[in-house]
Order: structure tokens, then sequence, then C-alpha cells
């Protein structure tokens, strides 16, 4: 397999791009592979991970020689972040973006899911993919009632849109969030990579929403962006608290580099797309630099070899985007009625959890809910995709089960 | 599978601004529809586009913007000489795209640059100018022209004559007039009273 440390990349004083080549051609939006759209959506959570992650590395770092070494790369991620979220259309709408975050968020998760060694780790993922799941299906439905348009049109038939675990159900205690954290010494190397991509997913999910809630008028949509950016700010907390707080300021930034060599090594392998190819091409090449000196200042600072952080057998098998169709219809039927207690899940609603259910809800329906009844009360219907048959739960079918 | 052909039922509680993004949706589907279809099922594509965007142009020309214009904060006159100047420039492709019909040779490349320029008229529309509109129009007027647009397309043909020569003219001709009439009557009947 191939492996990254054996690369060179493009030198670091080749990578500053000038502004023609800054200002990248946007995907076309009718045309898009929704998978395109969602690898762009991917890379662009990445790399504002690398930007902050190196930001307070730097606050954090009191040797000059090496401040400058990370704000001379962190300028070029920065310019990365900038190339890659710029590929995204002016003409798609707020909603349209947002509907391709939860489609990254259930295909990308499901597929970590899938491949993720350890059974904890594992245990984590499915949980998190229902919940965005059920996003998916929310915003599917504001949608149709803001922009008459159907969510069809951006997840083009590869995910399905109904209903997951309910959103109203995802308001838990913020202690019940904290995971048990993987051991950076026995962890599979895959584990780390699994647990930074989706970390930094959610992460940009949440600064999304949290910054575009607010610019919609019409009040459920506004109250719909407040209420899930609350529960991905819960995800990023989830996600997060696996990573073992334990991993030195030096090896965090070596795995960084890693993830990100791994993630534009994945996608060039698939991009149907032969200009968006050619950026994933370009950022590997980059990466490759970036984590050669990554790999130095490891050596230099704290003694380690970067194989001792991410293994010596190279990139894992690359991340792919596909369909999970089969798998989330076998999560719903049997993980939908599950919460969180302490480290662990469980199924009954315990005490804690009710106690920030009454908090929250306060007797009213949140917006989430609201947001379907209006949608049935002004269409007749509420909006679905099963192209697979009817909701595995039974209680979650579609009311009339017209939809199937 | 959803009912992802059938236009969205209009409700009573739908207003003006709902219909046109409903349009705007239909305006979408039916660019897709025509630029990945062949024979007879792009040309009448086509042609249900071009009744489509006659009617709903006209409808825009004749409500949307005249109403923007007036409202304070909306970027007034120049935003609203843009949109127009986009229509301008969306109806000489359609012109041309007409009088060729959808064999000609430059059909396909036509048809894709006439879909950027309407698609990105309409996101202009929905992200600048609706909003005003909604801000600042009483919610009963807006759903009264709702009204008077749906009722001038109702009586429209459902689709233009299948006359090769029809074909020949160019917007403003035909099947494509008819609808225009309807909704420029309807719609400047409530409006003057």
């Amino acid at each position: 397999m191939f492996n990254p440390l054996d690369h060179k990349g493009v030198p670091l004083d080749g990578q500053i791009r000038n502004w023609r080549e800054l200002n990248v051609e946007p995907i076309d939006p009718e045309a898009v592979d929704p998978y395109t759209r969602c690898r762009i959506i991917t890379m662009n959570g990445i790399e504002v991970e690398a930007i902050n992650f190196q930001h307070q590395f730097a606050r954090n770092c009191p040797d000059q020689e090496v401040r400058r070494q990370l704000a001379y790369v962190r300028y070029v991620e920065s310019q990365q972040q900038r190339v890659v979220n710029w590929l995204l259309p002016g003409v798609a709408s707020v909603l349209e973006t947002t509907l391709g975050y939860e489609q990254v968020a259930v295909d990308l998760t499901a597929w970590v899911a899938r491949h993720e060694p350890d059974p904890y780790l594992k245990q984590a993922y499915e949980f998190g993919v229902l919940e965005d799941f059920d996003h998916l299906y929310r915003y599917a439905n504001l949608y149709e009632m803001v922009e008459r348009r159907k969510a069809e049109k951006i997840v083009n038939g590869l995910t399905e849109v109904m209903p997951g675990r309910p959103t109203t159900q995802e308001h838990r205690h913020p202690f019940d969030e904290v995971r048990t954290p993987y051991d950076r010494n026995s962890v599979d190397p895959r584990s780390k990579l699994h647990a930074l991509t989706i970390l930094s997913a959610e992460q940009q999910v949440m600064f999304y929403y949290m910054n575009v809630g607010p610019q919609y008028m019409e009040p459920i949509a506004r109250q719909l962006y407040q209420e899930i950016s609350l529960i991905e700010q819960e995800h990023v907390t989830h996600y997060e608290s696996l990573l073992d707080p334990g991993e030195n300021w030096w090896e965090r930034l070596l795995t960084h580099e890693y993830n990100e060599c791994w993630l534009y090594y994945s996608f060039l392998q698939q991009e149907s797309d032969p200009r968006i190819k050619a950026v994933w091409e370009l950022h590997l090449q980059m990466e490759l630099a970036h984590l050669q000196q990554a790999a130095d200042l490891l050596r230099q600072h704290d003694g380690r070899e970067p194989e001792e952080i991410v293994g010596t057998a190279g990139l894992p098998e690359p991340l792919t985007f596909e369909p999970n169709k089969d798998y989330l219809r076998h999560l719903l039927a049997t993980q939908m009625d599950v919460t969180k207690l302490g480290e662990g899940y469980v199924r009954e609603a315990h005490e804690r959890f009710e106690w920030m259910q009454e908090q929250l809800h306060d007797g009213q329906k949140p917006p989430s809910e609201q947001v379907i009844d209006m949608h049935r009360e002004r269409f007749g219907d509420e909006y679905r995709i099963e192209t697979e048959g009817p909701h595995p739960v039974d209680t979650l079918r579609a009311q009339g089960g017209s939809h199937a | 599978m959803p009912d992802t052909d059938a236009p969205t039922t209009p409700g009573p509680e739908e207003d003006v601004v709902d219909l046109l993004l409903a349009q705007h949706a239909q305006i979408e589907q039916l660019f897709l529809l025509v630029i990945g279809s062949t024979g007879d099922t792009r040309r009448d594509a086509f042609d249900d586009l071009v009744k489509l965007l006659a009617a709903h142009e006209t409808a825009e020309e004749e409500v949307v913007h005249p109403l923007a214009r007036t409202l304070p904060g909306g970027g007034g006159d120049a935003m609203v000489d843009e949109r127009l100047d986009e229509e301008r420039q969306a109806k000489e492709t359609l012109q041309t795209l007409i009088a060729g019909g959808v064999d000609a040779d430059g059909f396909d490349t036509g048809i894709i640059l006439l879909r950027d320029a309407v698609l990105l008229h309409a996101r202009h529309e929905e992200r600048y100018e609706f909003p005003h509109l909604r801000q600042r129009v009483p919610a009963d007027r807006l759903r009264s022209l709702a009204t008077a647009v749906r009722a001038a397309e109702a009586t429209a043909p459902t689709r233009p004559h299948p006359s090769a020569q029809s074909a020949k003219g160019n917007l403003a001709a035909g099947p494509a007039l008819a609808v225009i009439d309807r909704v420029r009557d309807a719609i400047r009947k409530p409006s003057e009273s």
C-alpha cells in the first residue's frame, strides 16, 4: 500500500498559490456527482480542522522557530481550504449545501463504522450515524417548504431520506456525551484516522450550522438550525473524547498530516470529475511535504520515529463514498432506541436523560418535530426517499405508507 | 419514491413567492429532462419548458420586479434592472434555440448556456428579491397575486401546438404568446382595481 512517509511531495517553498490559482471554477450543481460534492465537503472539514489545530498548537508552543514553521504550513493549509470550499457553487443555497453536509455525515460515518476494527469505537460511529441520518430527513422537509425543491435533487438516490433516531431524543445530558478514549499505544493506527476524520467532519457541520442558521428569515428554519447545531456540538464532544488526550502535540500534528494524505489519496482513487481529481492530486503532493515536516519535528522534539505513531503498513484501505443503504437499515432496525449513560450505551430512558429532556423541551415540541408537522400540514404528507422499501421500524413508517 | 415529477399542489396559504419558487423547481427539472433526453421526449420537454418560462417570466416582469422597485432597502432600481437584463439575455438565447429546434447542431451547447443563465437568474431572485417581498409586502396581497397568476396559467394550453411552423417563430409567437397575454391580463386586473 502507498506509504506517504516514503514520498517528498512538492517542496514547501513552491506551495504558495497566486490569485489565478486560487480562483477555482466551482462544480456545476445541476450535473455534479453527489459524491463529488461529498468529497469536497469532507476535505473542507479536514482542512478547517488542520487550520484550527495548528492555531491551537502555536498558542501552546514556546519555540519561536517551530511557531514560524507552523505559521507557514498553516498558511498553505489555509489556501488549500479556500480552494476546496470555493469549489462549491454560489448558485447553491445554504440548505442545499446543508443537505450535502448531512449526506456526508451519513455515508462517511457509515463507511467508517463498517471499517472500524475496534468494537467500542465502531459502536460510537454506529450510534452517531443514526442521528445525522435523522437530520437529513428533517432538513429535506424544511428544504421543500422553504425552497419548494426536493432533496432528491441533492442526494440523487444514493442515500435514503427517512427518520433515524428522532432528533428530539438526541438531546442528552452533556456528561453522557463523553466517551472512553482509545489507548494511543495499543490502538490500530486506522482507528486514529477514523476518529480524526469523523471529528473534523462533525466539527465543520457544527461551525456551518451555528453560523448560517440566523441568515434565514423563516422562523422554522432559524429554529431548526439552532436545534441541530446544538446536537452537532454534542457530536463533537462524542467523537473528540474518543481520541487519547495523552497524545502530545508533535504526534497529533503528525497524525493530522498523515490523515490528510490518506483522504486526498483515497479521493484521488475514486474521483469521477477529472478537474476535481487534479485538485486532490495536487493537494496530496502538498500534504506529503507537510507530513515530512511533521515527521522531522517529531524526531527533533519528541525523539520518536513517525512509524511509532502511524505504523509501518502505509495507508489503510481508501475511504470510499458509496451507498450504505442496507447497513443503515440494519442499524435502524437494531439500534434506534439506544441512548448513552456514562461512557456506555443503554436502552432505558434513565434519570439523567429524562432530566435533560425536561430542561430543554419544557413540555414543547422541538423545531425538529414542528418542521415535520408543518410539512404535513402544508403538503399533506412528509418528505421521504425510501428506495429500498418501507421503513425498517414499524412505528416510523410513513402515515399511509404511500412513499415506499 | 416520492412524487418527484408532480408539481406541488398549491394550498390556500401559498403566496406568489411560493408559487414562483415551485416554478423555479419545475424549470430546473425540465432543464434536466431536456438535457438528458432525446427525440420526442426531448421535444415535448422543451415545449413544456418554453411555455413555462414564458408564463413565469411574464409573471415576474408584471408582478415581482415592479413591486421590488417600490420597496425600500431592496437595492431598488439597479437590482431590478440587472434582473431584467438577465431576462433579456436569456430570451435571446431561447429565441435562437426555438428557431433552430431541438435537432439543430448547436442545441446541446445552447441549452446548457440557457440553463446556466436562467438558474443563475432564479437564484438571484431568491436571494435578493423574494426576501424583500416577503418582508415588506402584506401577506394577503402576496396571496392574492398567487391566485391571479395561477388562474391565468390554468386557462393556458397545456402544451404548445405540435405544429412544425410554430417552432420557427420567436418567443412572442403562437402558444407562448397566448400564455403571456393571459398571465398579463389576470395580473393587471386586480392590481389596477
